[in-house]
């Protein structure tokens, strides 16, 4: 019953991707306060003398790290919201929609007002928080209750909807610096990236990834419905249940290292799904390379456009994310 | 044959004299100290570092004061004092340190501190090989130790010591007209618009009223508690201090604000003031400045020190 892998179609597809996420990565090492440029990066690349010798550090210790964690988080982002959206077979499912995020976002503020380290404590303390609502998201999902089809996504929505009045309640009662320590992570922040957290996203993203491309022709088959699906022979609750969890994973270390980054998870499945297609197969390595690249250019302006200093990045993808997603909608309806 | 000798002998010395000036240069470079900064953290300095950036205001404001302003190579973007630190180039804010561009400015110490700098952006800036010395001032006399410490750091001891010394003298100045007053009015120290905001125990504002020989009317609470209007005719301040912190607001309407509330005594007895800011928000030498303004108002009655 398993179709023919459309080798061809990967192919060409990773023939477009590839050269404009190495164009990205180009960019992103380039500009920025420290200065550089094109020309420096070229020199550096190369083992010419660079004329400031600060900035072979700055290319190498400071930017590399930001350019490669934004590129695993754009990775995930876009391939979590792909995922959600064959699972709950919902357009404007998204990475966040699960009540990942909200979960995520208490345990990283409750790791901020006990003056925990960001890295590793934080992130473990945001870790915890997003698998607690995994965990309380599969429980509620295995009620058999009247909702049907729809009890994972409406059940989801609520946690999330919970989280959020505990998140504006933390915050209420926070007064000092750290309300900004939280809020500059719940805009999500890239500034402070360490190749130490590069290393685990991209074991975690690696290993998932591949996980989900050889899920990838079940995720065509959930499209079909359940009930086709079933009769084709796809073993339906563990498909479900895989794509959950891997996704969750993910979504779950990327929150935690990098705070909440919006509407990557929503455009670029879209976005990819209007040029390349509806083939899963084709659709997750593309939605690794796309996600990678947006979220380097989004971290690049959001380095390069303030006059003084910097904005967080979660600013960047929303503020491009929601009208693009308009303009998709338009043209998809046509 | 001597002129010789003696020409061989003056190549000995050029000699000795070159490299002796290379290695002596060579060894000053490289002189670094050993020390730890106000976390107890270890740290190596350079014994004289020339470019410094000063990772908040009250840093820069210290560094002046010990007459160092001329080594800082970077500062915040809130520093504007004295006018000279306008000029400085900026390095983002003290919370959201920009690391790439204090990287590009080759500083050989920063000085930052505890309280805002990021723990994450000071690990940073160290494993680029950048020594952080962080400063932790929680009170007047923390404030002043950090004085003293700076000035050893760039080389400004007497200096530093003579700064500190006259800070000294001025808080025991003003300690002793409070002592002298016996009375202690309750203060209402005013920081946040809307909602009202105050600052109670284990704060700088806390010690600051309390060193003027006032009561904190919000020292019941810890940090900075928020006070609804019901709570404010409860406490019954007998001075009201509006500090303009928040940006853009209009203090008189603030000021008008109070006047709702005729039965507290503050307003009653019309001493409900605005005050600068700039004094009280930062912990450099400038708050005893605001100390001394504080305790004119909550003591009018007596000559002011």
């Amino acid at each position: 019953m398993k179709a023919p892998l459309p080798v061809v179609r990967i192919l060409r597809v990773k023939a477009i991707l590839l050269p404009l996420l190495a164009a990205a990565i180009l960019a992103g090492l380039s500009w920025g306060s420290g200065g550089g440029g094109p020309e420096a990066l070229f020199r550096a690349l190369v083992g010419l003398p660079v004329d400031d010798p600060v900035l072979a550090d700055i290319f190498w210790k400071i930017r590399l790290p930001r350019v490669l964690l934004a590129a695993l988080t754009g990775a995930v982002l876009a391939l979590g919201g792909l995922v959600f959206q064959a699972l709950l077979r919902n357009p404007l499912a998204e990475p966040y929609i699960l009540g990942i995020s909200g979960g995520a976002a208490i345990g990283a503020i409750l790791g901020i007002l006990a003056g925990l380290p960001r890295y590793p404590w934080g992130s473990l303390a945001s870790f915890a928080g997003a698998l607690g609502t995994v965990g309380l998201l599969v429980l509620f999902a295995s009620w058999k209750t009247a909702l049907g089809k729809d009890a994972l996504l409406l059940s989801g929505v609520m946690i999330n909807a919970f989280c959020g009045a505990v998140i504006l309640f933390l915050i209420s009662v926070t007064s000092d610096v750290r309300l900004f320590n939280i809020l500059s992570w719940l805009m999500g922040d890239l500034s402070l990236a360490a190749m130490e957290q590069v290393a685990l996203l991209a074991a975690v993203t690696a290993a998932c990834a591949t996980g989900l491309f050889f899920l990838s022709h079940g995720m065509n088959l959930l499209l079909l419905g359940p009930d086709a699906a079933r009769s084709l022979g796809v073993p339906l609750e563990a498909l479900r249940w895989a794509l959950l969890i891997l996704t969750s994973l993910m979504v779950g270390v990327s929150v935690s290292l990098c705070g909440l980054l919006g509407f990557v998870g929503l455009v670029m499945p879209h976005l990819l799904r209007l040029l390349f297609g509806p083939d899963h197969r084709v659709l997750v390595p593309a939605c690794v390379l796309a996600g990678a690249s947006y979220m380097i250019l989004c971290d690049l302006l959001a380095r390069v456009l303030p006059r003084q200093g910097e904005m967080p990045v979660g600013v960047v993808t929303a503020l491009i994310g929601a009208p693009a997603f308009i303009v998709l909608l338009r043209r998809a309806a046509r | 044959m001597s002129l010789r000798r003696h020409g061989g002998l003056a190549a000995w010395i050029l000699i000795v004299i070159v490299l002796g000036g290379i290695l002596g240069r060579e060894a000053a470079a490289a002189e670094k100290r050993l020390l730890f900064d106000q976390l107890g953290r270890r740290l190596e300095v350079p014994a004289e570092p020339r470019r410094v950036v000063a990772l908040a205001e009250s840093v820069t404001e210290i560094v002046f004061a010990v007459g160092r302003g001329d080594r800082l190579v970077g500062t915040t973007r809130f520093a504007d004092h004295p006018p000279e630190a306008l000029r400085i180039p900026r390095v983002g804010t003290y919370i959201q340190l920009d690391i790439e561009r204090i990287a590009a400015l080759r500083p050989d110490l920063c000085i930052g501190t505890r309280d805002g700098n990021p723990r994450a952006a000071v690990e940073r800036l160290e494993a680029l090989g950048i020594p952080v010395y962080v400063t932790h001032p929680m009170g007047l006399a923390s404030m002043i130790a950090s004085v003293r410490e700076i000035g050893g750091l760039l080389g400004a001891v007497a200096k530093a010591e003579e700064v500190a010394g006259d800070l000294e003298r001025r808080i025991a100045r003003v300690a002793a007209h409070a002592r002298a007053q016996g009375r202690r009015p309750r203060v209402f120290f005013q920081i946040g618009v809307d909602p009202v905001v105050s600052a109670g125990r284990g704060t700088f504002l806390h010690e600051l009223i309390e060193a003027a020989g006032g009561e904190n009317a919000a020292g019941e609470a810890e940090g900075y508690p928020q006070y609804g209007p019901e709570h404010l005719l409860r406490l019954a301040p007998e001075v009201v201090v509006i500090t303009t912190m928040t940006q853009g607001a209009d203090f008189e309407a603030v000021r008008r604000s109070w006047q709702r509330f005729p039965r507290i005594p503050a307003v009653r007895d019309g001493r409900v003031h605005v005050v600068d800011a700039a004094v009280f928000n930062r912990p450099a030498p400038r708050l005893v400045d605001g100390l001394e303004q504080l305790a004119r108002l909550v003591h009018p009655e007596i000559a002011a020190p």
